[in-house]
């Protein structure tokens, strides 16, 4: 499939009207869930990290906002003594672009729930999926696949072997790349080398199924990883018997995009032949207590502009409106 | 609307390699159109194409999902850094990237100078390498005949792969170190991949199989 997406786009009639159908229906969808709109400020003021689009205002130094769920959660610390449990936003962000055809400027739809620390976190965390399985419905999609991961099935093996730093990111995009002769090169020398190697092709060994979570039988830390093997377990049992026809539910355990921010669970939304995800999210619950706040939280963001481009290059892959 | 599977193969040194093994197999490319000039060749299975494209150009086909798989070497991924999933070491291609010198020039030589030049085509290996021998250097970008730089005098030394060392002998260099190692790597584009593994899963392990001369 080619990839199409100017840098700074210009939506015409037609996808100007998908973009405003497509930010309804999914607004509508979130609003009957319970989901309440906030929409945190285009120009931010905080210190901004790179990446950002940053310019003088004045003597100030201000971005255009570049992630939601990082803006939101600073207007949430700062304006709410308890969490609002559930929020929705919908809008643009603003980001220099890692790849050289991703557009700088990114429309999204997206949603968090936020719980006060201790509280019980598998009926959010099935909460959302389940939101989330009815979106391909909401968007026309005629099929789409749904993969369940969970970041601490990397991050509590690297922790417990005490790697950070750069050994640790260049561990983790060895497994993003799914290279298990990668993770071997990147620990080599590391006590942990063998252990690790081993896990990795644990986790990249299958990606279809619900037995897919018995390839943790085989790694090395499968006891240590024992309560994200139920929690994705019990999810599994919970969204298998709703799964809505042409969705496909996969698990992949090897899923460390983001793996920086998100702690648990986390969720991808793919079309067949996309050559990115739709939708993405998880649970991260580091974010809050960084902001002074005792909270946990998790969220998706829906990926408007990539379905644009997907809906103008793979048509086929929509029902008919 | 089922679409055709493109898979990139490399021209030149791991192309030349590649094709002979893939005779007789499920994906080998079709002998008269590898003949003729065109790029996009037909494999043995209907709706699976080959595309022959330059090993710098190789990886960014892959990453944009142009092609869903592709044979590059590992020398080429790591001075790239492209979004796109490294399924297998395929082991053939194997080879050194290393430190290359007029025969009789020492590596104490080369670290006693006070402005070294560097000629090479693999610019972020040879800083990482530098950075770790606590080195500076001027680096000169060459992307083709890099075994002329230290004879014409454009540089002190390379940097660059060598198999044999056979064209490193003829101009008279020879190894002062060896800063890493490549082989070719079968890669994915990771839409495609993660998307449709149902579709490319069993190409990648024929290829696997193929390649890997097991």
């Amino acid at each position: 499939m080619p990839v199409r997406t100017p840098h700074f786009p210009d939506l015409l009639f037609g996808s100007a009207a998908r973009l405003r159908r497509w930010e309804a229906a999914l607004m509508g969808l979130l609003a009957e869930q319970g989901y309440r709109e906030l929409h945190p400020s285009l120009v931010l003021r905080e210190a901004v990290p790179e990446g950002a689009l940053r310019f003088f205002d004045g003597d100030d130094l201000v971005a255009l906002r570049w992630d939601f769920t990082v803006a939101l959660a600073g207007l949430l610390a700062r304006s709410f003594p308890a969490p609002p449990p559930r929020v929705a936003y919908a809008g643009a962000v603003f980001r220099r672009p890692v790849q050289p055809w991703e557009a700088v400027e990114r429309f999204e739809v997206g949603c968090e729930r936020i719980q006060q620390e201790g509280e019980s976190s598998t009926e959010a965390d099935v909460e959302l999926a389940r939101l989330l399985m009815a979106i391909p419905g909401v968007l026309g999609l005629k099929s789409a696949i749904l993969h369940l991961g969970n970041a601490a099935l990397v991050r509590r093996p690297l922790e417990v072997e005490g790697i950070f730093g750069d050994l640790a990111e260049a561990t983790v995009a060895a497994l993003s790349r799914r290279s298990p002769h990668r993770v071997r090169e990147a620990l080599d020398g590391h006590p942990s080398a063998a252990r690790l190697t081993a896990h990795a092709e644990a986790l990249l060994a299958e990606l279809d199924g619900p037995s897919t979570l018995a390839a943790l039988d085989t790694s090395p830390y499968a006891d240590l990883l024992e309560d994200e093997r139920h929690h994705m377990d019990r999810a599994l049992k919970a969204l298998l018997p709703i799964l809505p026809p042409n969705l496909e539910l996969r698990v992949d355990l090897a899923d460390v995009a983001g793996l920086g921010f998100y702690t648990g669970p986390t969720l991808r939304l793919w079309a067949p032949g996309a050559q990115q995800e739709l939708a993405a999210g998880g649970r991260y619950d580091q974010l809050f207590p960084g902001l002074g706040r005792p909270w946990q939280a998790a969220g998706f963001c829906v990926r408007l502009s990539r379905l644009l481009d997907l809906a103008d290059t793979r048509p086929d892959l929509f029902e008919a409106p | 609307m089922t679409t055709p599977i493109l898979i990139a193969f490399p021209k030149g040194r791991l192309g030349d390699e590649l094709v002979p093994k893939l005779a007789d197999t499920p994906l080998a490319l079709d002998p008269v159109a590898l003949k003729s000039r065109v790029l996009r060749i037909p494999t043995a299975t209907p709706g699976v194409s080959a595309l022959l494209l330059k090993g710098a150009d190789l990886p960014r086909y892959v990453a944009a999902g142009v092609a869903s798989l592709g044979i590059v070497g590992s020398d080429t991924l790591d001075e790239m850094d492209m979004d796109l999933l490294e399924l297998a070491d395929l082991g053939f291609g194997a080879c050194r990237l290393s430190l290359c010198a007029l025969a009789g020039v020492t590596l104490d030589a080369l670290r006693a100078r006070p402005h070294l030049r560097l000629a090479t085509k693999f610019p972020k290996a040879t800083e990482a390498w530098l950075t770790r021998e606590g080195l500076t250097a001027e680096l000169v970008p060459l992307s083709s005949s890099a075994e002329l730089a230290p004879l014409l005098g454009l540089a002190d030394a390379i940097v660059d792969l060598v198999q044999t060392g056979g064209t490193l002998k003829a101009h008279g260099l020879v190894e002062t170190a060896v800063l890493g190692r490549s082989s070719a790597r079968l890669v994915a584009a990771r839409g495609a991949y993660l998307s449709e593994p149902a579709r490319l899963r069993p190409l990648a392990q024929a290829l696997i199989t193929a390649l890997r001369g097991a």
